[in-house]
């Protein structure tokens, strides 16, 4: 089966002006002949996407991940390498592409402020060429999917950021498209908004097999909506595979919570770090590879009866934090 | 052309025009602005030619004149501040990743706004001018001016598409959009008609695009007008070569620019 993303050694860079400083002759010189500087957004990077997949494409600002998108939806040209998507090289057949891939971007809008999103939606319509019978069923279809109801006819500056961001989606989704590239599609979004977005995205991602491409620096996002992660650092590839299986690689830690009969607990273990002790309730962090598990509820156990326990993975925030460490740790000269 | 690219086009201008007719408030306020400059500008050429002044032409046509300068002038929407919100806010990447000229499509959005406005500033410019002169130019005229002040208004349009463009390297372009709208007061002949003007600035304003747009469709209501329909519709045509060829090369610099440097 064809890929739906394919990119092989995709680099870009950028000339970056800089000015020479503050004084006057500098800044006259600056306006004949201005300093430049090259920055490696995107460094030899390489995967690939299976159609109907959910991907979280993540790493700290600046690494690249925008710069990518933008490549992915033929914004912006390569310096080099290969890309294609569903099939098409984006620099090169751009407009094809545009009726194939949607794009929503959660700190940008596409509809128009003082008119309902039902106006930006038939703009649309015209737009990707879609037969208008067909996109008046569409347009109900996903507002009875997104629960619109009525926001559909209510001017955008009457919509709350979630409902802003449900009409954004639908309109990114209007013409069928077989890929959505998201950024940051959470950004701004209160609890329940989010867990909505997610719920909806992942559900209309499985039922009309669209692929997913979602950049967020929000792991409930990923979480919730992706099945595999894509972590990359300074524009080079950190990471590729499973979330659970980035748990696993990186997580080296347990979190446990004892509740216990006495009122204090004193673990001195290797590995153990008390994280909060409060009266009959102590919060560990076990590092795994020092020290099992079993040997904490031991010596918790030879101290006082345990009442209850609770161990959970720590968040993947921190898993992610680690990788990033461990990337700068391996990137910094020794 | 297929119907389907003229459709998609279309569309832009009807979603503008939808949303101008929204915002009230600006075109409203254009309308008193209009009024008052009319007002002001009337008593000024009565008061002129009572003192014995010499006045270039009947104070009553020179109001008329003024009516259709500004109406003109008025009409153009200012889409160089929309498209340089949405190349600050980042909302140009939607537009970018559409499968349409960004370009075509914002000048097209902009035809939309100038369709609400002209009509409006259009009957106010005529309701005043009449109200402050008592007099009406020959029909003839007036149908001379309409059709050539559309086509000038949408000139002006695609130089402010022009304009907007440049926040690609400039982030705010008001300061090319003042110097450009000076040079137009001044070599368009917004107040007076340009043959008030010394011999110099005359010569600098005919190789220049402003006194086709403004002095050349507004002469018509004076008893002699700077140039014939048949002149004004030639010039007109080769500025809107001329800015289109300029939006066409400033946009592809733009997008290279884009790319080199980032966005």
């Amino acid at each position: 089966m064809q890929p739906a993303v394919e990119l092989n050694q995709l680099s870009k860079s950028f000339r970056v002006r800089h000015a020479r400083g503050g004084g006057v002759a500098d800044r006259v010189r600056d306006l004949f002949r201005r300093r430049t500087e090259t920055v490696v957004a995107v460094d030899r990077l390489s995967f690939s996407i299976a159609p109907g997949e959910r991907v979280a494409f993540i790493g700290p600002n600046g690494a690249g991940k925008s710069t990518t998108l933008k490549v992915l939806a033929g914004i912006l040209q390569p310096d080099a390498g290969d890309v294609r998507v569903l099939g098409l090289v984006p620099s090169r057949q751009r407009s094809e592409l545009a009726f194939q891939i949607g794009t929503v971007f959660g700190q940008r809008s596409q509809l128009w402020y003082q008119l309902p999103p039902r106006d930006t939606f038939e703009l649309l319509g015209r737009v990707y060429e879609i037969d208008r019978r067909e996109h008046r069923r569409r347009i109900d279809a996903l507002s009875s999917v997104f629960e619109l109801d009525t926001l559909v006819d209510t001017p955008v500056r009457h919509l709350s950021l979630g409902e802003r961001m449900r009409c954004e989606i639908v309109a990114s989704l209007l013409h069928s498209p077989r890929m959505l590239f998201l950024d940051e599609p959470t950004i701004g979004l209160d609890v329940s908004a989010k867990a909505v977005i997610r719920e909806l995205l992942r559900t209309e991602s499985e039922r009309e097999r669209v692929t997913l491409l979602l950049t967020s620096h929000d792991t409930g996002d990923m979480e919730r909506v992706c099945t595999r992660v894509i972590v990359i650092h300074r524009g080079r590839l950190l990471w590729d595979g499973p979330i659970a299986a980035l748990r696993r690689g990186y997580l080296k830690a347990k979190r446990v919570t004892l509740w216990s009969e006495a009122e204090h607990l004193e673990l001195t273990l290797p590995g153990v770090r008390v994280l909060s002790s409060g009266a009959y309730r102590t919060e560990l962090e076990v590092a795994l590879e020092i020290t099992p598990l079993g040997q904490v509820v031991d010596a918790a156990l030879r101290q006082a009866a345990i009442r209850d326990m609770a161990i959970e993975d720590a968040p993947l925030d921190e898993v992610i934090r680690a990788l990033y460490a461990h990337a700068e740790s391996r990137s910094v000269p020794s | 052309m297929t119907a389907a690219f003229v459709a998609k086009y279309a569309a832009c201008s009807r979603i503008a025009a939808a949303q101008a007719r929204r915002e009230r408030g600006e075109v409203y306020g254009r309308v008193a602005f209009f009024a008052v400059i009319l007002g002001v500008f009337s008593s000024l050429w009565r008061a002129a030619a009572d003192a014995g002044l010499p006045v270039a032409a009947d104070p009553k046509a020179l109001v008329w004149y003024l009516a259709a300068t500004e109406w003109i002038l008025l009409s153009v929407p200012p889409i160089h501040v929309d498209i340089q919100e949405a190349i600050r806010r980042g909302d140009v990447v939607y537009q970018l990743g559409r499968p349409m000229s960004y370009v075509i499509a914002e000048l097209a959005a902009g035809l939309g706004l100038l369709a609400v406005r002209a009509p409006l500033l259009g009957a106010t410019a005529f309701l005043c001018a009449f109200a402050f002169t008592g007099w009406i130019p020959p029909s003839s005229a007036l149908a001379t001016v309409v059709p050539f002040g559309l086509v000038a208004a949408a000139l002006i349009t695609a130089l402010h598409l022009w304009i907007g463009l440049l926040a690609f390297w400039l982030q705010d372009v008001s300061p090319v959009y003042w110097v450009c709208q000076k040079l137009m007061f001044v070599l368009g002949g917004l107040m007076l008609p340009l043959d008030l003007y010394p011999d110099f600035i005359q010569r600098v304003a005919a190789v220049t695009p402003f006194p086709s747009v403004l002095a050349g469709p507004a002469s018509f209501v004076l008893p002699a007008p700077i140039v014939t329909p048949g002149e004004l519709a030639r010039n007109l045509a080769i500025w809107c070569g001329v800015t289109a060829f300029a939006v066409w090369w400033v946009f592809r610099r733009a997008a290279t620019a884009l790319t080199i440097n980032g966005g």
